[in-house]
């Protein structure tokens, strides 16, 4: 998959600008780290990337479509392949067992083994019944995080997602991380730290400041 | 069986309030979702600019209400040949416009804050917006939604403008626990009229448990 950003500004009000002229050209498969101080617009470069939000100026280009020129049936075909993961689970009222399967059901898929496999991989299998709304921080991070799993996308952007994860979900994480980038797919993440192991096995590193791109370093 | 100063059994009066009040908040339950579901994709602005006139039209007062559904059915006003005045529907028609309001205040916020989420979880997952986006909000919002109805059934079991003006409490036909209270009063019978309270006391504070339980186990429900 490839994702082009072609002069890219985007503001929330009008006024001030998250993203100020951002130029970058993304192809998968690999995994790309986003870093960058509190208010550099990784969330909405994100946001940006994965289609959610519609940029105050500038083209995504995705697959060598203008994303927000094209039809509507268009645009369902490409964003239908790309998943975003927020900063702040957004979980719906329900089980985990409900909420990891929320994705594939609402595309009228179904896959109890894939389900599972990510339940038991990410230890959420003795919550597996429980409502999400008596699960910890950690716990409800990783549910959002397998949904997205679950669903194999070919592009998937992840916000922060080693907030609240313990080191070992955080480990696994990066390894289904780069295993989905083995598999063909453009994953983003947009991270304050930089674990050695995601330093490792990703293929750039997107920098931002205020809004800006400061860097693109390729390996 | 139980009477009254009157010929009409306690149990016709309690069914009697139960029916046209649960009527009433139930079609004002559900035209308050409709409403809120419709408005919920708005801006801000247009969801503070309606909570607040609906903030305003819960402190009109019953009677007032029940003056204005009697003008609209008068044999003479706009709706008078639906020759609806002094009946049940009446009564219904006026306890809606009761209960209305205060189920928009109590919903419009949560739709609003829920049904944001809600599109946003469905874009992030891969979809454009989807017809599943109301169900999930519905879902989402059960527990307030249940204490929401039993809120407007509370208030239109215990209104009295409405039931006494554009009903008429005629005995045996519109009288409602509210209205026969007052009447009761009025003639002092007032053992009667005690009577009466603590059974409107009994269906309210029922209401109230039950209110508490259904929130409690619509909040906790899985799936």
């Amino acid at each position: 998959m490839r994702i082009l950003l072609d002069s890219v500004w985007h503001s929330y009000d009008g006024v001030a600008y998250a993203l100020r002229n951002v130029n970058i050209d993304l192809s998968g498969p690999g995994v790309y780290v986003v870093t960058g101080p509190n208010g550099a617009g990784k969330t909405t470069l994100l946001k940006i990337i994965s289609l959610l939000l519609k940029p105050t100026a500038g083209r995504i280009l995705v697959e060598g479509v203008d994303y927000w020129s094209a039809s509507s049936a268009e645009r369902a075909r490409l964003k239908s392949t790309t998943i975003f993961v927020h900063d702040k689970p957004l979980l719906v009222r329900g089980s985990v067992e409900y909420n990891v399967s929320l994705g594939l059901k609402l595309k009228g898929l179904n896959s109890t083994d894939i389900i599972n496999y990510y339940i038991k991989r990410y230890g959420l299998s003795d919550v597996k019944n429980k409502n999400v709304y008596k699960l910890s921080a950690g716990q409800l991070k990783a549910v959002s995080i397998v949904r997205a799993l679950v669903l194999q996308p070919k592009l998937l952007a992840l916000d922060e997602p080693f907030t609240f994860l313990d080191n070992t979900r955080a480990k696994l994480l990066i390894e289904d991380l780069a295993d989905l980038a083995d598999r063909g797919s453009l994953v983003i993440v947009a991270s304050h730290y930089m674990y050695r192991d995601l330093a490792e096995k990703c293929r750039g590193v997107i920098e931002l400041f205020m809004g800006e791109l400061i860097s693109l370093k390729r390996k | 069986m139980v009477y009254l100063d009157v010929t009409e059994p306690i149990i016709n009066i309690v069914i009697r309030s139960l029916y046209v009040s649960g009527v009433a908040s139930l079609v004002a339950f559900i035209t308050a979702i409709v409403l809120c579901y419709y408005y919920s994709g708005r801006s801000k602005r247009v969801i503070n600019i309606l909570t607040s006139i609906f903030e305003v039209l819960v402190g009109v007062p019953t009677t007032i209400i029940g003056l204005i559904v009697y003008m609209l059915l008068y044999p003479n006003g706009p709706l008078g040949f639906m020759r609806l005045l002094y009946t049940p529907y009446a009564i219904i028609i006026g306890q809606f416009l009761v209960a209305l309001p205060l189920a928009v205040v109590s919903l419009i916020r949560h739709f609003y804050s829920v049904r944001e989420s809600i599109r946003e979880l469905i874009l992030s997952l891969g979809l454009q917006s989807s017809r599943i986006e109301i169900i999930l909000v519905l879902k989402e919002l059960k527990p307030i939604l249940a204490s929401t109805y039993l809120l407007a059934f509370s208030r239109c079991i215990g209104e009295l403008g409405v039931a006494m003006i554009a009903g008429g409490a005629i005995e045996g036909y519109t009288s409602v626990l509210t209205t026969t209270i007052a009447i009761q009063t009025s003639m002092g019978n007032f053992e009667e009229a005690l009577l009466l309270g603590l059974i409107l006391i009994s269906v309210t504070l029922f209401t109230a448990i039950l209110t508490r339980l259904l929130s409690k186990l619509l909040g906790e429900h899985l799936t």
